[in-house]
């Protein structure tokens, strides 16, 4: 039963199984089965692909929606890690803002996306604080576990070695926190990458989800993939970066990073 | 079940030996004097898309009465209920499946893992060029999206399962699959309504997302077409009720794992 240990899934197997899938997709795509409107092939798509990746215009159309997503994402975990640790080591701060996050938790904050255009403009800005607003919640509410948890005794041996709140905080907390810090960080990140898409998609004249829908509009289906390609790459990117960044920030805690294998 | 426990579940654990009580009712003043504030500020001088809480409410039962808002939210149900309950159902089936068979595992969890970090609603424009612009596409979204997070949790859950209850059973000489169902399922079980929840919040977020790209009725649409024809009042109501749907569900959601996890009640919240 579950008693099997973690096998390390080879690269070998996952390249194979990639190959298979891409061979499949080739092969009825060049069957004529289908248009090649409807089923570009793996060629096309990769000739597409190429033609993004040296374009500048087209790097440029990335870097906005890379910035627009960091940005936003970036703001949440400042303001989350912070909200998040002030609600785990004070009662009050936790009474008021708990209730808070999860009443409006389950909200679905893109309802609100026509406001914050009508308030912010129809530029980055109201995409950034769409993205703000969405990733918080899971920062807050893991970095707020986090915090809790932390080990009575480490706090009482620090207060009792003359640490001031401030350092116990920096020096204690924070760090015991930090693995639920980075689960929080992780579960928002493509939170961020799927908000930047879909604002992009409903209202915007640069970056890639704007790309994908000019494409579509356009019937260009193989470049539509080739971009679909490309953000699904660039979300796979910045997941093992974060994954990589915990690895080295959290060393000392030997966590389940099944994707980072 | 006592008539306390649901707010006990949602409040946050406070540290021992703190007050609790006084700060039960904090959130609701909170939101009232919110709300009091919102409409004292609507009485100075403001932009036209600015409503105060009062005309919303007032709109809100006018569209109500008139049938503007019912259509929508049905419209937008048939949507996201059938991708929420195959999405979800695909994924923990498959998820538990994955945490105990060691040839699933293998064959699912590196695909599953690997375009996990996908935004998956980069499929929309493929999935409407496939099946049609209508709702099925819709729906496939809502359910790829909601298979994620409950296949990782529900995988998570069963590999959780401790060991020595697997022991434990297999030498009372349960068989296999009276383990799985009584033993591997009850385990995973609370990191199964994790992930169903964050699931749900995700189906709503996809649902309005592929409504404001195209769709001819609902609530996302409703929001979008009042948003251009600067009808903010219809645009304010479709709002809310997104708002009450998406917490209403939730709670639901919450009262369902209540009554599941009843046996769990105090211990891994």
């Amino acid at each position: 039963m579950s008693v099997h240990r973690l096998l390390p899934v080879s690269a070998f197997r996952r390249l194979a199984l990639l190959a298979v899938g891409v061979l499949v997709w080739e092969l009825v795509a060049r069957s004529g089965m289908f248009s090649p409107i409807i089923v570009p092939s793996v060629t096309r798509i990769g000739y597409q692909f190429w033609l993004l990746a040296i374009r500048p215009e087209s790097l440029m159309e990335a870097w906005y929606s890379v910035s627009r997503g960091l940005s936003g994402f970036a703001l949440a975990a400042v303001a989350g890690i912070a909200l998040g640790v002030l609600m785990g080591r004070s009662a009050l701060a936790a009474a008021c803002l708990g209730p808070l996050f999860s009443s409006t938790y389950p909200i679905p904050k893109i309802a609100f996306f026509p406001i914050f255009i009508y308030l912010f403009g129809i530029v980055s800005l109201s995409k950034v604080l769409l993205i703000f607003l969405e990733c918080l919640y899971p920062i807050v509410v893991t970095t707020h576990a986090g915090s809790r948890a932390v080990n009575r005794v480490l706090l009482w041996s620090a207060a009792n070695m003359g640490a001031s709140r401030a350092r116990i905080l920096w020096r204690v907390v924070v760090p015991a926190a930090a693995p639920f810090i980075f689960a929080g960080l992780r579960i928002a990140l493509p939170i961020a990458m799927i908000l930047v898409i879909i604002t992009e998609m409903i209202s915007s004249a640069d970056g890639l989800g704007y790309l994908v829908m000019y494409s579509l509009a356009s019937f260009k289906t193989d470049r539509m993939l080739a971009v679909v390609v490309a953000i699904a790459l660039l979300g796979v990117a910045l997941d093992g970066l974060i994954v990589c960044l915990r690895d080295r920030l959290v060393f000392w805690e030997r966590l389940d990073s099944y994707s980072a294998e | 079940m006592a008539p306390h426990t649901p707010q006990r579940s949602e409040a946050p654990r406070h540290s021992r030996g703190a007050p609790r009580y006084p700060y039960r009712l904090l959130p609701l003043w909170f939101f009232l004097v919110t709300l009091a504030l919102w409409q004292i500020a609507s009485r100075l001088d403001h932009p036209d898309f600015v409503l105060s809480p009062v005309e919303i409410a007032s709109h809100f039962t006018e569209a109500l009465r008139a049938g503007e808002l019912l259509p929508h939210v049905g419209a937008s149900l048939v949507r996201s209920l059938p991708g929420f309950v195959i999405g979800s159902l695909v994924g923990v089936v498959l998820g538990l499946m994955a945490g105990i068979a060691r040839s699933l595992d293998q064959l699912l969890s590196p695909v599953v893992f690997l375009t996990y970090p996908v935004p998956k609603i980069v499929f929309l424009p493929i999935v409407m060029l496939w099946v049609g612009i209508g709702d099925v596409s819709k729906i496939l979204i809502i359910a790829l999206a909601c298979f994620y997070p409950c296949f990782i949790n529900a995988y998570y859950g069963a590999r959780g399962t401790p060991t020595l209850l697997v022991w434990t059973s297999l030498n009372m000489g349960a068989r296999r699959s009276q383990i799985f169902r009584k033993v591997v399922v009850p385990s995973a079980l609370p990191l199964v309504f994790a992930g169903l929840r964050v699931s749900l919040a995700l189906s709503f977020i996809l649902l309005f997302s592929t409504e404001m790209i195209n769709a001819r009725s609902g609530l996302g649409f409703l929001i979008r077409q009042s948003e251009s024809s600067l009808r903010f009042d219809l645009m304010y109501v479709a709002i809310v009720a997104v708002a009450m749907l998406g917490y209403a569900s939730d709670q639901l959601l919450l009262l369902v794992r209540r009554h599941v996890l009843a046996w769990q009640e105090a211990t891994s919240r």
